[in-house]
């Protein structure tokens, strides 16, 4: 395979992959602050219970969010040196002040799990505080680099050398604010759902607790807060990138020909050949109304950016369009729910709303990623917008074919470790069920 | 010699020193699973399973602090490096991963348990074959065959195997293998003591050998290594560190744990230092220099600015968490 092709895939895996494990290290402390809270301020000791339940998976996941993390780090290095060597002054405070909120966030998920006995209940929940605070703070400001590298700042070029060095105007890149806030929200409605997803599946199985229903209420709470937040922070990226980032939005709704009062395409095939889209449905002006607050507004299409300078649709348009039907998909299913909620004033042990869930947790998820693969190919071809193409940044190495074709096996091996071990619930229910609080309680 | 950018030399030297002492200890964990011998040898195991257990995360994040200090204040070194040393810091990342992972597997899976002897030859296996890279990588560092053309780091695709590396890649073993029994005599008591203490002292030898191998390995195969070893800066922490081992090993025969602890530490601290004054002023000896690889001015003080702040997040947080399980390990708790 070709070596930039190569680097790209691996680099793309190995993300995709740590995407999941570092959303779910983001979602989980905030359920288990709002959990040990409830239990303070109710008295309850179920809540406290449900915390405790979490702990387990929270650290395993937690933990391999940190050995991906770290491979992440090294492939910076081993796939993209000339990137790094150019962007790692600025860029590098983003990674470091990650560092340290991850440094946080580990102590204080030790101190959480292995406290339990040592400290009091409020400090306890003081360390599900800083846990939650922590952990959205490192994807913050992680996502300040993805970001620099959309909306390049705080340098100059001189002779092709940095000069005007401003790491700081760095981290506040244009595109940081929306990102981050976008990608943050994302975390808490993908944990949500997934974690719904779980206790639906256990009450279809007839474990009808009260355990079940309080995890299943308190997750699906987090991830519909959340979701019409999405719609927000969505609607305020879309407007940004508008100005910021021209052709990833051009690639992303799939416009081929600068127009004013510009279409939206919904679905659909976009084919360069023709600079059309196929079986896609078109709603006049809406496009330009969106993006500018104005139907007669003119969108700059593919067409208004030199060639070879512009992303291609046919990657960027369908992940964009899976990530807003994502939406529709998990909103439907959280409407019902909270409806019946709200009727019976209790929850809903129905066969179909509760299979609406399960259908619709894996799409927090699928949003997130498509989500990060419409700014990761909508960036195209770019490495750093404008300054650095992605075949200018790797490796000048030359036998990332096999390093690819590793790690894919490395992937592969975890995954179906991981999975072999969470398709065992049923004993570890009934363990974590006879042993009282502490005993299961491991990382 | 207190500029900035040697300032940001030093932060990486630190984050060496840290993940040699805390993160080494682990692999050594690892190494001694595999070479538990005799009638405790599951208790051995068991034992350092649960010494490693709540700390390897935290432990981990500091190769993670060398890695991103590496290329915010040193982005040309570190391409330099990432580019040459592509090979053997793929081995010490796939053993890091499969380690991560059968740590993590094995408490998951620890109700059923099914599969852990699987697991625990992965971890062993991994933790052999990660601190044998790491140490080979860093080694490679100092034979100066990594050669800058154009600007950019050139090196065979096998020259990261010689001696000298090999020689390397033995003693980041033997530093792990060193630490990890000598941390376990104060943390147990009776015979598994004694099996510690006998593993620390083998170790220490063992250690002790390697290292003084490498030197005229070094005259041979990095020669410009070993000529600013020899010098009196160099010679010193050599000289340093040979007693502060001995010191070890005389503490370990007499049962003084925990004085042995600290000056096993100091031995390592010592050794790595002996390296670090032998690069100096280098980052890739005789080919790149600290201050060229350095990242613009600018990028350093700010470096600085989110160091001295992180500090002031971390001490804290650190010292709840050793104040906390401060004490006996609760047997009761989450192991």
């Amino acid at each position: 395979m070709d070596n930039v092709l190569s680097a790209r895939a691996l680099m793309g895996l190995s993300l995709g992959f740590h995407i999941i494990y570092a959303t779910i290290g983001i979602g989980l402390p905030l359920m288990l602050m709002i959990a040990e809270g409830l239990s303070l301020r109710t008295g309850d000791e179920l809540y406290h219970q449900l915390a405790r339940r979490w702990v387990r998976p929270a650290g395993v996941l937690f933990a391999i969010g940190a050995v991906s993390g770290t491979i992440l780090s090294f492939e910076l290095g081993l796939l993209w040196p000339r990137f790094m060597a150019f962007s790692g002054p600025l860029i590098g405070l983003a990674f470091s002040m990650e560092g340290y909120a991850f440094f946080v966030e580990a102590i204080f998920l030790a101190l959480y799990i292995y406290g339990e006995q040592r400290l009091s209940r409020r400090m306890l929940f003081f360390c599900t505080i800083v846990l939650s605070v922590a952990a959205a703070v490192s994807a913050v400001f992680v996502i300040s680099a993805n970001a620099w590298m959309n909306t390049p700042a705080g340098f100059r070029l001189v002779d092709g050398k940095l000069a005007d060095v401003h790491p700081f105007q760095a981290l506040t890149n244009p595109a940081w604010a929306h990102e981050a806030v976008h990608g943050t929200l994302a975390a808490y409605v993908a944990t949500g759902f997934a974690v719904a997803g779980v206790y639906a599946l256990s009450l279809l199985r007839g474990h009808r607790s009260e355990h079940n229903k309080r995890a299943l209420t308190l997750a699906l709470a987090v991830a519909s807060v959340s979701l019409p937040l999405m719609l927000v922070s969505g609607d305020w990226s879309a407007m940004t990138i508008a100005v910021q980032q021209k052709p990833k939005l051009a690639a992303m709704e799939a416009l081929f020909t600068t127009a004013r009062g510009a279409p939206l395409y919904i679905g659909g095939w976009p084919d360069p050949a023709t600079g059309t889209v196929l079986y896609g449905i078109r709603i006049p002006t809406l496009l330009s109304y969106l993006a500018f607050r104005d139907p007669d507004a003119l969108v700059e299409g593919l067409d208004a950016f030199p060639p070879g300078t512009a992303p291609d649709p046919r990657l960027v348009h369908p992940f964009f369009d899976l990530m807003v039907a994502s939406f529709f998909i998990m909103l439907a299913p959280a409407g019902w729910f909270w409806w019946l909620r709200w009727r019976r004033k209790e929850v809903p042990l129905n066969k179909w709303p509760l299979r609406a869930l399960l259908l619709a947790s894996p799409f927090g998820m699928i949003a997130l990623e498509s989500g990060w693969l419409v700014t990761e190919f909508g960036r195209q071809p770019w490495i750093s917008r404008g300054y650095m193409r992605v075949t200018d940044g790797v490796t000048p190495q030359t036998s990332i074919g096999l390093v690819l074709f590793t790690f894919f096996v490395v992937y592969l091996a975890l995954t179906v470790g991981l999975l072999i071990l969470l398709m065992q619930p049923a004993t570890t229910e009934e363990g974590a069920k006879t042993t009282q609080g502490d005993r299961h309680v491991d990382s | 010699m207190w500029t900035l950018d040697t300032l940001a030399a030093g932060a990486v030297y630190f984050g060496l020193v840290m993940y040699a002492v805390f993160g080494g200890a682990d692999f050594g964990g690892g190494i001694w699973t595999a070479l538990a011998s005799g009638p405790r040898a599951q208790e051995q195991r068991d034992k350092l399973f649960h010494a490693i257990g709540p700390v390897w995360e935290t432990n981990h994040v500091w190769l993670i602090f060398v890695v991103v200090t590496l290329f915010t204040a040193f982005p040309q070194g570190f391409a330099a490096l990432f580019t040459a040393l592509l090979i053997p810091l793929v081995i010490a990342l796939i053993g890091i991963n499969f380690r991560g992972a059968a740590f993590a597997f094995r408490h998951f899976g620890r109700q059923t348990g099914e599969r852990i002897p699987f697991m625990v030859s992965i971890f062993a296996v991994s933790s052999i074959l990660t601190p044998f890279a790491l140490g080979m990588a860093v080694t490679a560092t100092a034979t100066g065959k990594i050669v800058f053309v154009n600007n950019w780091a050139q090196a065979g695709p096998w020259f990261w195997i010689s001696p000298f590396t090999l020689v390397g890649g033995l003693v980041g073993m033997a530093i792990c293998a060193y630490l990890a029994p000598i941390y376990m005599t104060v943390r147990t008591d009776g015979e598994l003591q004694s099996d510690f203490r006998r593993q620390g002292i083998i170790a220490g030898l063992v250690f002790g050998f390697l290292t003084t191998v490498e030197i005229p390995v070094a005259m041979a195969d990095a020669p410009l290594f070993a000529d600013r070893l020899l010098t009196v800066r160099g010679a010193s922490f050599v000289a340093l560190s040979v007693i502060s081992g001995i010191t070890t090993l005389i503490l370990l025969w007499r049962r003084r744990f925990q004085w042995s602890q600290i000056t096993a530490i100091g031995t390592v601290i010592l050794t790595i230092t002996g390296f670090a004054a032998a690069m100096y002023p280098d980052l890739l000896i005789g080919q790149l220099s600290i201050r060229a690889a350095a990242a613009p001015p600018a990028t350093l003080r700010a470096f600085f600015i989110v160091l001295v702040t992180g500090i002031i997040i971390l001490v804290p947080s650190l010292l709840l968490l050793y104040w906390t399980f401060r004490g006996e390990p609760n047997p009761k708790l989450p192991q």
